[in-house]
């Protein structure tokens, strides 16, 4: 017999609850997104007169906004720690999962407000998870059409159910049964503060830089590499724009971009191999979104190969969904992945 | 009443995640873990990564400080936590863990003022009565002088910093000659090379109509002003002059503010606390000046100073033993509450 202390405050909502082996106790909820701080101690000092006696806490780990979320997951550490039991942390997006499934193909998404015009979201099928949790623009999301449910989704107008909006404490009571668990939050948009790299500066690309942007393109895109002709005619070309990164008096790393009917595309996004995992493509790739923005584009896409485990990551952190994959793209048998983000 | 009580106190109203115990007025456990080196790289707190440590490392903390006191939870009796001021996102994850200790054990709750909490800390290894002081609050976050009339129910403040804190200035100065980071302990080394009477900067706010409108309150932008005109102007200037000059003028104005205050209130006692309560100077001239003018000094030693528990854990213990009643459940972290709010209720 064991009884868990249900807590989620990745959304506006402070849940709380108490459930005995898959048997709801009490539940109560309160919605303040500013207030999961007052209101969460109140909460689970009134689910304890049900059942002072706790056996584990589980908690959503997020993804949801930041300052919400600790205060569940630091209470529900705390409270662990002061009773001596354990507690398991699971995603707050697995406890936003329909009944049934809504339709044929049992694909669907769960997304929750992230603020700033964007949401957290999964996608799921047949009930389980396909992929972490994302950060993204819900415009890329209403293109993929699929059904939706969550705050997110309601909040921006592609919701399929509007009854199931929050994680619900017997789903997250469930998923720490069978379900992935995590130890850390789920920050999905890393924090703001990002350090930028040591010792690395970055300018505009010209054509001195060429020789050395050479070099990196035979390197790193062995079977496929830009040839010093394709290199600057893509200089010289209207709107574009080509950026380097520097280090030591030498070009470690390279972003392109062009600018045409409202959309960047980027071109390339290349960092020298020994200088890889150092911040650099995220800095160039910051800067880049930031040309975007000043084109005033509605958005930016991107085509990789299937499998560039380096890369997707990166664009996946930066708010870029996976549209559709086209076959045989770059080659037999090589997949392109088209990846798109919506600049609110 | 009880006034051998455990109280645990929590303070993450900053970059520090910290955890004291006290028994009564005994100081049992103190464990702090900051994030200061993170922080560096970006030139100042952050209150995102500062946040994001404090949930980090909470749990460790408050086991260390339990089994540095040799205590367990069910051995503690109330629960102390800095509720204000500090950075929002930063005080919560420590409300928050409070919280879920007081409720998880039952136990009473006390939400405190960080400020009150730097002077309350001096009552540690005390007996008998505490005696109305002045407090001169100095540190990277503060510059205040306060009037403390009773620790737990009657603090307000004289005066404070009107731009910079004493610690920003050390640390700006400290960037401008070079001496790295924390600013406070290198100007401090340096300054032991040099001459305080090399070069006269300004002391701002003690003259005139200035100092009839802001008797007690500090402004350290003008110096700061002045160290750098002076570099430009010398250009074989000597650093450790610089130091000891620049660090003479903050010494000399907290002291001249703070004797001031205590003779103008008639309170013989003065406690200095706060990281720059660390400068081996201000200590130094401190005792010279308190002498002189017949006031009780009383500085912490230095890791009381400094953000940490056991002052948390102090000011909760007083409330305890005063009998104050404790904070209710969900208790409001403030990043700017008051100073005559000093236990939530
Ligand atoms: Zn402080």
């Amino acid at each position: 017999m064991s009884i868990s202390l249900v807590i989620d405050t990745s959304t506006q909502r402070t849940a709380v609850a108490i459930i005995q082996d898959g048997r709801m106790i009490v539940e109560l909820h309160h919605d303040d997104a500013l207030a999961h701080g007052e209101i969460l101690p109140r909460l689970v000092e009134k689910v304890l007169m049900e059942s002072s006696h706790v056996d584990q806490v589980i908690v959503g780990m997020g993804p949801g906004p930041f300052t919400g979320l600790r205060v569940g997951i630091a209470f529900a550490q705390s409270f662990a720690l002061a009773r001596n039991i354990p507690w398991l942390g699971v995603c707050s997006l697995d406890g936003i999962v329909p009944a049934v499934e809504p339709d044929s193909t049992g694909e669907y998404l769960v997304a929750t407000d992230a603020r700033r015009k964007e949401i957290f979201w999964a996608r799921y099928k047949n009930g389980l998870r396909m992929c972490e949790p994302h950060v993204g623009a819900p415009q890329t999301l209403k293109l993929l059409k699929l059904p939706a449910f969550g705050e997110g989704a309601q909040k921006y107008k592609f919701s399929s159910n509007s009854d199931l909006l929050y994680p619900q404490p017997a789903l997250l009571e469930k998923v720490s049964v069978d379900g992935p668990l995590y130890t850390t939050p789920i920050y999905v948009r890393r924090p703001d503060a990002f350090s930028a790299p040591v010792g690395v500066s970055f300018r505009a690309m010209n054509y001195a830089d060429l020789v050395s942007v050479f070099d990196i393109e035979i390197k790193t895109y062995l079977d496929d590499p830009w040839s010093m002709a394709q290199l600057k005619e893509e200089l010289a070309g209207k709107n574009r724009w080509y950026f380097v990164a520097e280090s030591e008096n030498q070009v470690v790393g390279y972003v392109g971009a062009l600018h045409a009917g409202g959309i960047t595309d980027v071109l390339t996004l290349t960092v020298r191999l020994d200088y890889q995992r150092k911040g650099i493509g995220r800095e160039l790739l910051r800067r880049l979104i930031d040309w975007a923005r000043v084109q005033k584009a509605e958005a930016i896409m991107l085509e990789m190969r299937e499998g560039n485990s380096q890369a997707q990551p990166l664009y996946v952190d930066f708010g870029f969904v996976e549209l559709t994959k086209r076959d045989n793209y770059y080659g037999p048998g090589i997949t392109a992945i088209i990846m798109r983000k919506d600049l609110a | 009443m009880n006034v051998d009580g455990v109280v645990l106190g929590i303070e993450t109203s900053c970059d520090e995640t910290a955890v004291g115990i006290v028994r009564g007025r005994k100081l049992l456990a103190n464990v702090i873990s900051s994030s200061v080196d993170e922080h560096a790289k970006f030139g100042g707190v952050v209150p995102e990564i500062a946040s994001r440590a404090h949930l980090e490392a909470m749990p460790a903390i408050i086991s260390t400080a339990l089994d540095d006191a040799g205590l367990t939870l069910a051995d503690v009796d109330a629960v102390a936590v800095t509720a204000g001021p500090g950075l929002i996102g930063a005080l919560l994850v420590g409300v928050s863990s409070a919280s879920a200790l007081s409720v998880a054990l039952n136990k009473p709750l006390y939400g405190v003022n960080h400020l009150s909490a730097h002077i309350a800390v001096d009552c540690l290894g005390t007996t008998g009565p505490l005696r109305p002081s002045i407090g001169l609050l100095v540190s990277g976050g503060h510059s205040s002088i306060l009037q403390i009339n009773d620790i737990t129910t009657d603090v307000h403040t004289l005066g404070q910093t009107m731009d910079d804190a004493a610690g920003e200035a050390f640390d700006k100065i400290a960037r401008i000659l070079n001496l790295g980071f924390p600013g406070g302990p290198a100007i401090d080394r340096e300054a032991k090379l040099g001459s305080g009477a090399a070069i006269a900067f300004p002391r701002a706010l003690m003259q005139g109509d200035d100092l009839v409108e802001h008797p007690f309150d500090f402004s350290f932008s003008g110096l700061k002003t002045a160290v750098s005109r002076y570099l430009q102007a010398t250009p074989d200037f000597i650093r450790a002059d610089v130091a000891a000059s620049f660090q003479e003028a903050v010494v000399d104005v907290l002291l001249r503010k703070a004797i001031r205050a205590c003779q103008e209130s008639g309170i013989d006692s003065l406690v200095i606390a706060g990281g720059v309560a660390a400068n081996s100077r201000l200590r130094e001239e401190a005792v010279l000046r308190c002498h002189r003018a017949g006031i009780e000094l009383r500085t912490p030693e230095i890791g009381l100073c400094t953000d940490n528990g056991a002052m948390v854990a102090a000011l909760g213990s007083l409330a305890l033993s005063a009998g104050i009643a404790p904070s209710l459940t969900g208790l409001s972290a403030s990043s700017s509450p008051g100073i005559e709010r000093i236990i939530w209720q």
